[in-house]
């Protein structure tokens, strides 16, 4: 019993340090245990946030994401093999039941040598392509760095991209200069409604493979904006998957690296916290929504009795009020969410389709959350309804709440009272003028009664 | 309503014209203007009829005039409170129509007691079978319909919510 209970505290204690909002184990997929050094800033920083790194060579045979059917690593994070392929623990379809299983997946691609057709395969079975030509990289002449690559031009230098709708949050901007060396490009499929570009290449960018002739203009497939750098994928579960196309980005030669642009200055790149933002997000540490409490009832005057919230049932035509507390995971706490400025968290009142579809307005904030709620009327159709929030958009985990009720329709004794209803007061004249009629001509027909008999009696 | 009661009575006025015309004071001409024919239906009319089938036509005419006015009311200003249109429009022609039942069991046996010599073998044979003798009495037809017309109210009261 006791080492039951301390188990238990054991495991609270971990959750607890843990700052990702979804575990902290990490799995590194690495070619070759040497060029571990190579990126040693960015796994110091990892630890530094609360991961548990472990590193594993494709090869390995211990290499399994799943124990006995579950996930063994909360993130992974796979570094472009040398070889031929990701192996036999790592092949597309281990690799998406682990996104099934909610597990987070980072996949760096290098220019540097051509992409494996195991990765090609992986990145097809979530609508992400490749150039036809794997070895091929992003060139700009007009955004490169002219320290580094003043003759090939394949060293991006990019300013980290606002989001492309203005209703989108923000998680990858920020000032500063990020370089990225030897860009393998990607292509997003068109009908997803799960991926969205992280950051794509400037318009004056195209892919070509350095070592082939300049390509027609005739075998070009994509060029510009077209061309996505770093691509994310949330998938319904809201795991999330990313694909940065320069993984030499992370090394600690450009983390501390000083760029220059064409006639621009010697500034340093700011690679570091673009990397911080980007495994950020994708293992959980921002973008991730929180529903906490909701509560719906009867609109009344004052302090409602806990007896009276979330009924199970109401009447048509009541006025009712909708509750919901929402808080966002911004790195190491929750913290109150704050809808962008052009969209709105949305409340669905429906039965089959909404009757109802209202903005939820910030009402109040805690520490931790925002407690978003609205008032409306229940339409005047008695049925099934449910209260439904249905929020999913780019970089945020989905939230979709539903809640039955009934609603009923008036009881006998519930409707207006006739004299209540000025319009009525007309026919309840005309009824009690009947009644007080009917009650004179009584009166008088007997008070006539025995002029009509002697009227009779004379006859 | 009333010009249908006057359509009535105008086609019992030849019997009774023809019945008091060695009598009776005012004659009419076979040129008579409408005016004229109307103003001696009147008279005959209220000279001729008792005063408590006098007092029921008072109050049939009453009743029009209220259930007329609810109904042009409902035309006019919508049926809102419908059940109160309901209730108040019934209320006054299910009164019209008891007191037009009483007015018929009053008339009837009025006619039959005035014309018991002539009439009696071949017509109200039909009519009455189960009081051959002497028709419903007055009393009982009085008694039957305040006790429909309570009920009448009953109904209408509750319905109007």
């Amino acid at each position: 019993m006791r080492w039951c209970l301390a188990l238990l505290i054991c495991a609270f204690v971990a959750t607890v340090n843990a700052l990702s909002s979804s575990g902290s184990r990490l799995l590194v997929v690495l070619d070759e245990t040497t060029e571990k050094s190579t990126y040693s800033t960015l796994w110091s920083d990892l630890e530094a946030r609360g991961y548990d790194l472990s590193f594993e060579s494709p090869k390995s045979d211990k290499l399994s994401l799943f124990e006995h059917g579950e996930r063994a690593y909360d993130h992974l994070l796979i570094l472009p093999p040398k070889s031929k392929g990701l192996g036999p623990s790592l092949t597309p379809k281990h690799i998406v039941d682990f996104l099934n299983k909610d597990g987070n997946i980072v996949l760096a691609l290098s220019g540097k040598s051509s992409t494996s057709s195991a990765v090609s395969s992986l990145l097809l079975e979530v609508d992400i392509h490749l150039a036809n030509d794997r070895s091929a990289v992003v060139i700009d002449h007009f955004n490169y760095d002219t320290i580094s690559a003043a003759e090939k031009h394949d060293v991006l230098l990019l300013q980290r991209s606002t989001p492309l709708r203005p209703d989108v949050k923000a998680f990858f901007d920020g000032e500063g200069v990020l370089a990225l060396p030897r860009v393998a490009p990607q292509t997003l499929g068109s009908d997803s409604q799960l991926l969205a570009p992280i950051l794509q290449a400037p318009a004056t960018a195209y892919a070509y493979n350095p070592k082939e002739e300049i390509p027609s203009p005739d075998d070009i497939e994509a060029t510009g904006s077209q061309l996505n750098i770093v691509s994310a994928l949330q998938a319904r579960n809201s795991a999330r998957f990313t694909v940065l196309g320069s993984v030499e980005a992370l090394e600690d030669k450009w983390f501390s690296a000083s760029v220059k642009a064409p006639n621009g200055k010697k500034v340093p790149t700011v690679n570091r916290e673009f990397a911080r933002q980007l495994t950020g997000w994708t293992f959980k540490e921002t973008g991730v929504v929180k529903v906490g409490k909701i509560e719906h009832h009867l609109a009344t005057e004052g302090e409602v009795a806990a007896e009276d919230l979330n009924p199970k049932i109401y009447r048509i035509k009541n006025e009712t009020v909708f509750r919901i507390e929402v808080s966002e995971y911004s790195f190491d706490k929750w913290v109150p969410f704050e809808v962008p400025a052009e969209d709105a968290l949305q409340l669905e009142f429906t039965m089959l389709s909404p009757f109802h579809r209202l903005a939820l307005q910030p009402i109040s904030r805690t520490e931790t959350s925002t407690v978003f709620g609205t008032q409306f009327v229940t339409p005047d159709q008695h049925g099934i309804f449910s209260f439904r929030v249905n929020y999913k958009r780019p970089f945020l985990t989905n939230i979709e709440e539903k809640h039955e009720v009934t609603v009923r329709h008036f009881a006998h004794d519930e409707y207006a009272r006739s004299w209540a209803i000025s319009g009525g007061w007309v026919w309840i004249a005309g009824l009690w003028a009947v009644i007080g009629g009917f009650l004179a001509f009584v009166i008088v027909w007997l008070y006539s009664a025995p002029t009509v008999n002697k009227v009779k009696k004379t006859q | 309503m009333p010009a249908k009661r006057h359509a009535a009575s105008s086609t019992a006025a030849p019997a009774s014209t023809t019945a008091s015309l060695s009598s009776g004071p005012a004659t009419l001409k076979s040129n008579s203007s409408v005016f004229d024919i109307a103003g001696h239906v009147w008279q005959q009319y209220t000279a001729n009829t008792p005063q408590r089938t006098l007092l029921l036509d008072a109050f049939m005419a009453f009743l029009v005039l209220v259930g007329g006015i609810q109904f042009v009311y409902c035309v006019l200003a919508g049926n809102y409170p419908f059940n109160a249109f309901l209730s108040g429009f019934s209320a006054a022609v299910g009164q019209f129509v008891l007191t037009a039942s009483l007015r018929m069991q009053i008339s009837d046996s009025g006619a039959t007691s005035s014309s018991k010599p002539s009439s009696k073998g071949k017509n109200a044979r039909f009519a009455d079978d189960e009081e051959v003798e002497e028709g419903i009495s007055h009393e009982r037809a009085f008694a039957d319909y305040i006790f429909g017309s309570l009920i009448l109210h009953f109904f209408c009261i509750n319905f109007i919510n």
